[in-house]
């Protein structure tokens, strides 16, 4: 009966031990997930940071300008325009001529 | 036996008599210990449990708040307008903090603020908590720490970003620091915006790391994002057309709305002057105005097409009907009404190409006030306009039954009633959209609308006749045409009402138009106040804004041009090989 008790005793405590255990790796696992998460949101917003810093590079202002004043572009208008049409028919601004 | 060999029993300290309460003593003492720690534990543990309970969690359980991201606003196409990103923004301890002169001149120096300023705010030492400056750039706040002041911090807000700057001021609106909309669409949609915060109870250990999870979490919502209908590049450009109109013509103020008629969708609403939306030092209340939504003005000629189409609706007239307005002078009472020149014998398409106001007051008075009434408001006159937008006004129309006949008369040449330019645009999509009201939305629908039934279709297709008539040789508006596509519209010049009365030398030039006359996508609505460098005719002022902007707008929409263009392209086509 003793030896019983004996093993019973062993087994609590290594029960006990093993509860300690898991539950310092449950909390560092915990920190990790937190980490983690807070890294994921961090990216997050700086994501969308460099989407609007991408943006503000590319407002209308912005890029009339680099067009106008660096690559000497011009605004276009139907007369330097060709239209095409699916289909292959060849419609341009000078077919736009045909009609009234 | 030796002396020295004394043996435990027989020891002679132990042959005194020891009293027996002295071990009795001991024992009593030890339980009296034992019983304390007890009381003790049950004092602990059952008797005031909940207070070191709370102690307890007082010392490692933390509320961590989840902010909610605010939504951004994006245009027709999806690029941003407005987003939050996070800065840094600058506090101290003025209890704790280190009063180094050296370096708080330096402080003052980096948070842009004298010395006395910076001073003030750190006065208080009871206080653990100042804001010295909220919002501040990057690299200022990594200079600031670089300063390495014990008792200054830093610690991160979100900021609202608006990339388009003042195009779209008007329209975006902004926020305050504290992430409430203030203005436009901000204002508006700030309760679908601003999503909610969320928290989560936590246990944190010695070093601050989170290591449980109390409790359930509650997640945070963020805003939700909110596209508009406006196309931001459709935007750009007609600001820089108004900005461009009311610097040249010293004008005071200028506003372009521009609808697309299949939709009904605002594809822009610009006002000059305008502000920077991320700098906000310094405004007046000249750039805050929304002038488009919220200044009204009477519609002079532009209500001309109005009252023709209900004539042509009630078979009062016909287009081709000839109305004698010699000598240009009609009398009515005691007042005269005039046309700046008198035109003699004109068809009613001529009355309006040429806005005759005596052609228009007699077919005016051949109608009930009530059926000219009716028609105005069927188009949205005297009503706010359907968007949502902080301080839209409704205008001014007068019920019919306190018309004097006089007032009939004005009214159907647009004086006596007001409205806003937005209201006169979409007035207009009822000459568009083949004789119905189109409502109209500032979000992205991209859903083809039917609206209220004003006109017949045969009808608005006269009146857009008529309308094509202004804007060719012969009519008021010739410089409203734009190469390739067929235009219509009317202009319209006000005199500017001052205090009870109208300014002798102030007018108001505006022109609301139709593109491509035949199969209209756009209606464009252009107005110029107080133009003063000499010319301020709608016609001149207003009708070459209307002409680039629906120019460049029907290009970006991918319409085709419908007029004959003599084409300058200068390289010949080769065929492409397979």
């Amino acid at each position: 009966m003793s030896r019983v008790s004996f093993l019973l005793w062993l087994a609590v405590m290594a029960s006990a031990l093993y509860l300690v255990r898991t539950q310092y790796e449950s909390r560092s696992l915990t920190t990790d997930i937190d980490r983690a998460t807070s890294e994921a949101r961090r990216l997050e917003v700086e994501n969308d940071r460099l989407d609007v810093e991408r943006r503000a590079q590319a407002t209308p202002l912005r890029v009339e300008k680099l067009a106008r004043e660096q690559l000497h572009m011009r605004t276009i208008t139907p007369a330097i325009t060709q239209y095409a049409t699916v289909g292959g028919a060849a419609a341009s601004a000078a077919s736009a001529e045909v009609r009234p | 036996m030796s002396r020295r060999s004394v043996q435990y029993t027989s020891s002679p300290l132990l042959a005194s008599k020891t009293p027996i309460w002295r071990s009795q003593f001991i024992v009593a003492v030890i339980a009296a210990g034992f019983l304390g720690l007890v009381a003790r534990a049950a004092y602990v543990q059952v008797i005031d449990n909940a207070f070191f309970k709370r102690q307890g969690t007082v010392r490692f359980v933390r509320t961590l708040d989840l902010p909610a991201n605010r939504g951004r606003i994006l245009d027709r196409h999806g690029n941003i307008l407005a987003s939050s990103v996070p800065v840094p923004s600058i506090w101290a301890n003025p209890e704790d903090i280190e009063r180094d002169p050296v370096k708080l001149k330096a402080l003052a120096k980096l948070l842009g603020m004298t010395g006395p300023e910076l001073d003030k705010k750190l006065q208080d030492e009871d206080k653990i908590f100042v804001w010295l400056k909220r919002q501040v750039d990057e690299s200022i706040a990594k200079d600031i720490e670089a300063l390495k002041i014990k008792g200054v911090y830093a610690r991160k807000e979100y900021k609202r970003i608006y990339p388009e700057g003042e195009s779209v001021a008007h329209v975006v609106g902004f926020t305050n620091v504290e992430n409430l909309g203030q203005e436009g669409v901000e204002l508006t949609f700030n309760k679908d915006l601003g999503g909610r915060a969320g928290s989560r109870r936590v246990i944190k250990d010695r070093l601050g790391r989170v290591v449980e999870d109390i409790g359930e979490m509650v997640p945070p919502v963020d805003g939700q994002d909110l596209q508009l209908s406006i196309d931001s590049k459709v935007q750009y450009f007609a600001y820089e057309k108004i900005k461009e109109t009311v610097i040249a013509n010293k004008a005071a103020a200028g506003s372009v709305v521009v609808l697309d008629v299949k939709t009904g969708e605002v594809l822009a609403l610009v006002n000059y002057p305008s502000y920077s939306p991320g700098k906000r030092g310094g405004l007046s209340g000249a750039q805050l105005r929304n002038r488009a939504l919220t200044d009204t003005f009477e519609p002079g000629s532009t209500m001309k097409p109005l009252v023709v189409g209900l004539a042509l609706e009630k078979g009062i007239v016909k287009p081709e009907t000839l109305i004698q307005t010699a000598p240009g002078r009609l009398q009515m009472g005691t007042a005269t009404i005039t046309d700046a020149h008198p035109h003699g014998v004109l068809s009613v398409n001529e009355v309006i190409q040429k806005s005759s106001n005596v052609g228009t007051v007699k077919i005016a008075m051949q109608m009930q006030p009530h059926d000219m009434w009716e028609i105005f408001t069927q188009v949205g006159l005297g009503q706010k306009p359907q968007v949502p937008f902080p301080g839209a006004v409704a205008g001014r129309l007068r019920a019919y039954k306190t018309w004097r006949p006089i007032e009939q008369a004005t009214m159907s040449y647009g004086y006596g009633l007001s409205a806003s330019l937005f209201q006169l645009a979409q007035a207009y999509t009822v000459f568009a959209h083949d004789g119905e009201m189109v409502p109209v939305s500032l979000v992205k629908t991209n859903q083809d609308v039917t609206g209220a039934r004003v006109f017949s279709s045969h009808n608005a297709a006269a009146i857009r006749n008529m309308l094509h008539m202004v804007t060719i040789q012969g009519g008021t508006a010739p410089k409203a045409q734009t190469m390739g596509y067929s235009v219509g519209g009317k202009t319209g010049t006000a005199h500017k009402v001052e205090g009870k009365g109208y300014a002798s030398k102030k007018y108001r030039g505006f022109f609301v138009g139709i593109a491509p006359i035949d199969n209209p996508r756009i209606v464009v609505a252009v107005m110029v106040d107080e133009p003063s460098n000499g010319v301020y005719f709608g016609g001149d002022v207003a009708a070459p804004v209307f002409s680039q902007t629906v120019q460049q707008t029907l290009r970006m929409m991918g319409v085709q041009p419908d007029m004959a263009v003599k084409p300058q392209v200068v390289t010949k086509v080769e065929k492409e090989s397979f």
